[in-house]
């Protein structure tokens, strides 16, 4: 009996399956903050986040999985969206440019960017990773200084499918 | 984190369609998203959802679904998910992220 035990243990195989493990890749989207923007105050009638004018450029990374599916589109602020009271009109600029790509052949963003307005549009050909800043500067109508207080305007940061 | 082209399915209810959606967030500083549709024109068109705005937690993936009348359908083109920013104390600029999927299929 000990021995057809003992023959029967060497016989027995662990059961033993395959487990798969599928996935699939699908055109997605990320948009992150990399840097917060804050405004400077160079002169009594000018907030810019311009870094030579002490403010701070807002940074935002886009990632996308499949080349060629989206459009970044980014828009820098015409308005507070919090502010001291204003009685004046106030004066917008402001720009977005590609500060830093994860694949060589993004640089050619920059170039081939398109200006609509306020909106800069930024063909997204290539997968991958992608840091663009945006500049903005308010002037207060007439160079009057600006009322003391806290200042806030948003960035729409947007990824477009194609 | 929204997919580019969601799967568009007909629903329990009559004449009404069905869009499976997920939403990933990977903004520390946001907690809210608002859910909108949108024509070529960037016009509205009417939807329903459960929460048209939804809480999100940093790194937590929500699956949705958002409904769309049948009739509708043709016109619908951009579905958005729009982070929500919280008003701050301090001269900034706060960026909101729009992540726009679209109903009208894959680029041919």
């Amino acid at each position: 009996m000990k021995y057809s035990i003992a023959i029967l243990s060497l016989c027995a195989f662990p059961a033993l399956a395959n487990v798969e493990i599928t996935g699939s890749v699908e055109a997605k989207c990320v948009i992150q903050t990399t840097k917060s923007g804050s405004y400077g105050n160079p002169i009594a009638s000018k907030l810019s986040t311009t870094p030579a004018d002490g403010g701070v450029l807002p940074v935002m990374r886009y990632d996308v999985s499949i080349a060629d599916a989206y459009i970044a589109s980014i828009t820098h602020p015409t308005s507070f969206s919090s502010s001291p009271s204003l009685t004046d009109t106030v004066a917008w600029t402001g720009s977005t440019s590609v500060t830093q790509t994860s694949v060589a052949g993004m640089s050619a963003y920059e170039a081939a960017k398109t200006v609509v307005g306020n909106t800069t549009n930024f063909n997204l050909t290539l997968a991958g990773s992608t840091w663009f800043s945006t500049a903005s500067s308010a002037v207060y109508g007439s160079a009057k200084p600006l009322p003391g207080g806290n200042y806030t305007a948003i960035v729409q940061a947007s990824c477009i499918a194609k | 984190m929204t997919p580019a082209y969601p799967e568009v399915k007909v629903s329990h209810v009559k004449n009404v369609i069905k869009v499976e959606m997920s939403l990933f967030n990977s903004r520390e500083e946001i907690k809210y998203y608002q859910i909108d549709l949108f024509d070529l024109n960037w016009m509205n068109i009417p939807f329903s959802t459960t929460y048209r705005i939804m809480k999100v937690e940093y790194k937590e993936h929500k699956a949705f679904d958002v409904y769309i009348r049948k009739r509708d359908m043709p016109e619908a083109v951009y579905l958005c998910t729009t982070s929500k920013v919280r008003k701050t104390d301090q001269s900034r600029t706060l960026i909101s992220s729009r992540i726009c999927s679209r109903l009208d299929g894959e680029p041919a």
